[in-house]
């Protein structure tokens, strides 16, 4: 990608308010009265202080100076002049550069050589290694070697290649065997549909209902009549094989596929 | 100023834009995707305006669920790209525009995975960043649809503005006021590492975002904070804070010193043991901070101070030995309010040692004896007089060292002579008992009737 894509940063428009107002601090901030206890525990005993010499009677109650460590919440009155700038950069439009800037830049770059991606089909155009190596592990490691989907993560992939192309995992899927991953790593959830699934990211994760993991590739023209035709046929998410005991492996795939996406058709919704 | 026309115009090339994309998402011939990638580059252009960007057009026109689309899975970069800068500048909007973003949500954290290049993966977080920016349920939203791990991995490369991006989002993300994100974040594998990293080697830029990290880090997370003072941090911080000269940085290094010094008393009892070298650089930089002309910096580290001077004796020495003891005296005469009261809390905690038992604590005389001859009375019955009741309470109290500890009535002269009695009085009547019953006692106490003076 060329430097189309180069930005810089600007805070937000002026008629932004932050939302966090100065208060001044008028109300005491007890925290380092609290560890002295009154001197109604004080006895003459602890009056063996070899620096101090003042041994007259007590008044109790009198808050005497005592030295402790003060600490703050990162929202407390007290950082709030050192806050302001921060709180303007709390968030950031990204701006074109100007003609000037996008010019001064290209002349920067006019040196560079370009590499050109040797995978088979691919053919893209990269102004440097540095940019081949990002291309590469963007487009060339995390796909699905089956249907050429490309996921930003290995575990992405993985989900989705045990979901949509193993039909042992739909085979123990049939068996109520709980399969389906929660999608957010680190939370170990396994549910048993990919309807459940999608409920779980709901409810646990606060994923919109419009959410939808497996979009289905375009379809060609022919599988897309035969789509509308089996539409009408069943109304509830089902992986029975249709096509009775002579098919093969590949459309066995074919049904549960088709089959996922015509219950997940109905599923979404938009927000 | 724009004008209505202009505006309008503005409006209608926006709603066009959307219908454009609406279409473009739907075509399935040949080109579809260059379809695509041009309808949101118009639509980022006409977002990306630096005055008066069209956001709430876009998102009357449908914009989000289309954007939302164009995110899906296995879409070419250049779409992602266009689509999450689109994204990102409407989320840099007022609050309900930022919110507005909810159905995308998920989608952009999916594509800041490893495997994402790394403009799609920087754009996205840049949205999510504008995202969690906006308040504390937001933020609540992205941790719980699993923002922080990925977003906590953006940081490990060496260099590059992804890794300021991810810094500066990652210090949204976890600021809280809730500290669950702040304890998860110190948990992953390798952030210690690269925040330590970033802090010895990287640039400014990135370094400031990281220093906002561990401030927040360190301020919501006693468990963070734990770990960070057993490593290099302290030190690193303390580098930075001596050779930089940029306020975006030193404040949040500041800052942090200040959070990693009050939230655990290991650091001043293990790592900044007075005879130590890091503990004289420690009080260096805080003295270039108190010379500095800026009123943060001033304030801020008159506070780390004062809590290095609420430790051992050895601490107290050391700080009247030093630099510091003069822009104290100056400061506490001349500064404004703020400053005031924060050295004012050094000074006294420079007085007395910590007690033992439950009474009162003992005086410095060396101490105290040296800034009441420099005059510091003054200052602290000035505080008298404020209208803040912290500060006028460490007005009195050290109105009361000074009375308890200088002998042969001295205290009692130097306290009329700067008009003490007469500040203290003010407090008859005051609404505040516990300052009535602090200045009456002191008044009683010692210029009762016995005191010879006239009334």
């Amino acid at each position: 990608m060329d430097i189309t894509y180069l930005k810089k940063r600007a805070v937000r428009r002026p008629d932004f308010h932050p939302t966090r107002k100065i208060r001044p601090t008028i109300l005491m901030r007890r925290k380092h009265i609290e560890r002295f206890s009154p001197s109604k525990d004080f006895n003459a005993t602890t009056m063996t202080m070899m620096i101090d010499n003042h041994m007259q009677t007590q008044q109790s109650d009198f808050q005497y100076w005592f030295p402790a460590l003060r600490r703050f919440g990162p929202d407390d009155p007290f950082f709030a002049s050192g806050n302001i700038e921060r709180e303007l950069l709390a968030k950031q439009v990204a701006l074109d550069l100007t003609e000037e800037e996008k010019q001064q830049l290209r002349n920067l770059d006019d040196a560079d050589s370009e590499v050109v991606c040797p995978i088979v089909g691919c053919g893209a155009k990269l102004r440097s290694l540095v940019e081949f190596e990002d291309h590469y592990n963007a487009r060339h490691t995390a796909s699905c070697s089956v249907c050429s989907r490309v996921y930003p993560t290995s575990r992405l992939l993985g989900i989705h290649v045990s979901e949509a192309h193993d039909s042992f995992f739909q085979a123990k899927v049939a068996r109520g065997y709980a399969m389906y991953e929660c999608l957010v790593e680190g939370c170990g959830m396994k549910l048993k549909s990919y309807k459940s699934r999608h409920q779980h990211l709901m409810d646990k994760h606060n994923f919109p209902s419009s959410f939808d993991f497996f979009k289905k590739a375009q379809p060609s023209k022919k599988d897309r009549l035969k789509k509308s035709q089996r539409k009408q046929h069943h109304a509830t998410f089902t992986t029975e094989n249709e096509e009775g005991s002579g098919a093969s492996a590949m459309q066995v795939e074919e049904e549960t596929l088709n089959g996922l996406v015509s219950a997940v058709s109905k599923l979404t919704t938009s927000d | 100023m724009m004008i209505e026309e202009e505006q309008s115009i503005l409006e209608a090339q926006t709603a066009s834009a959307v219908e454009e994309l609406k279409a473009a998402i739907a075509f399935q011939g040949k080109g579809a995707v260059q379809k695509k990638v041009n309808a949101l580059r118009e639509l980022r252009r006409l977002l990306s305006r630096s005055e008066f960007p069209p956001i709430e057009t876009a998102i009357a026109s449908g914009a989000i669920p289309l954007l939302a689309q164009c995110l899906s899975f296995g879409s070419q970069d250049e779409q992602l790209l266009e689509a999450a800068w689109c994204l990102t500048n409407i989320a840099a909007g007022k609050p309900e525009e930022t919110r507005s973003l909810l159905p995308a949500l998920p989608l952009l954290i999916a594509h800041i995975g490893e495997k994402s290049s790394m403009l799609v993966a920087e754009q996205c977080a840049w949205a999510l960043g504008n995202v969690a920016g906006e308040g504390e349920d937001l933020r609540h939203i992205l941790i719980s649809q699993g923002a922080l791990l990925p977003l906590a991995k953006m940081m490990f490369p060496n260099k590059g503005s992804t890794v300021r991006t991810a810094g500066w989002a990652l210090s949204n993300l976890i600021k809280g006021p809730n500290p669950k994100a702040a304890t998860e974040l110190i948990k992953i594998d390798g952030v210690v590492e690269a925040i330590l990293r970033h802090l010895k080697k990287s640039d400014e830029e990135i370094a400031t975002e990281i220093a906002w990290v561990v401030v927040y880090l360190s301020a919501l997370s006693p468990v963070a904070t734990s770990v960070l003072v057993k490593t290099d941090l302290l030190q690193l911080l303390v580098e930075r804070l001596v050779t930089s000269d940029s306020l975006q940085l030193l404040i949040p290094v500041l800052r942090s010193l200040g959070n990693l010094i009050a939230g655990d008393t290991y650091t001043t009892n293990a790592v900044l043991v007075p005879a130590h070298e890091i503990t004289d650089n420690i009080i260096r930089a805080l003295v270039k901070c108190l010379k500095s002309e800026h009123r943060v910096l001033k304030k801020e580290a008159a506070w780390v101070l004062s809590n290095i001077a609420a430790g051992s004796i050895g601490h107290k020495q050391l700080i009247y030995k030093s630099e510091a003891m003069p822009l104290l005296i100056q400061l506490l005469a001349t500064s404004t309010f703020d400053i005031k009261k924060e050295v004012a809390y050094v000074v006294g905690n420079l007085c007395v040692a910590p007690a033992e038992g439950s009474g009162r604590s003992s005086l410095i005389f060396d101490h105290l004896g040296s800034f009441v001859r420099s005059g510091c009375l003054r200052g602290f019955i000035d505080l008298v007089r404020s209208a803040d009741i912290e500060a006028a309470r460490l007005g009195l109290q050290f109105m009361e060292l000074v009375l308890r500890g200088l002998p042969n009535g001295e205290g009692q002269k130097l306290v009329e002579k700067e008009d003490g009695i007469d500040a203290m009085e003010r407090f008859q009547f005051h609404e505040n008992e516990d300052l009535r019953n602090m200045a009456n006692q002191l008044v009683d106490k010692y210029f009762g009737a016995d005191y010879g003076l006239d009334e």
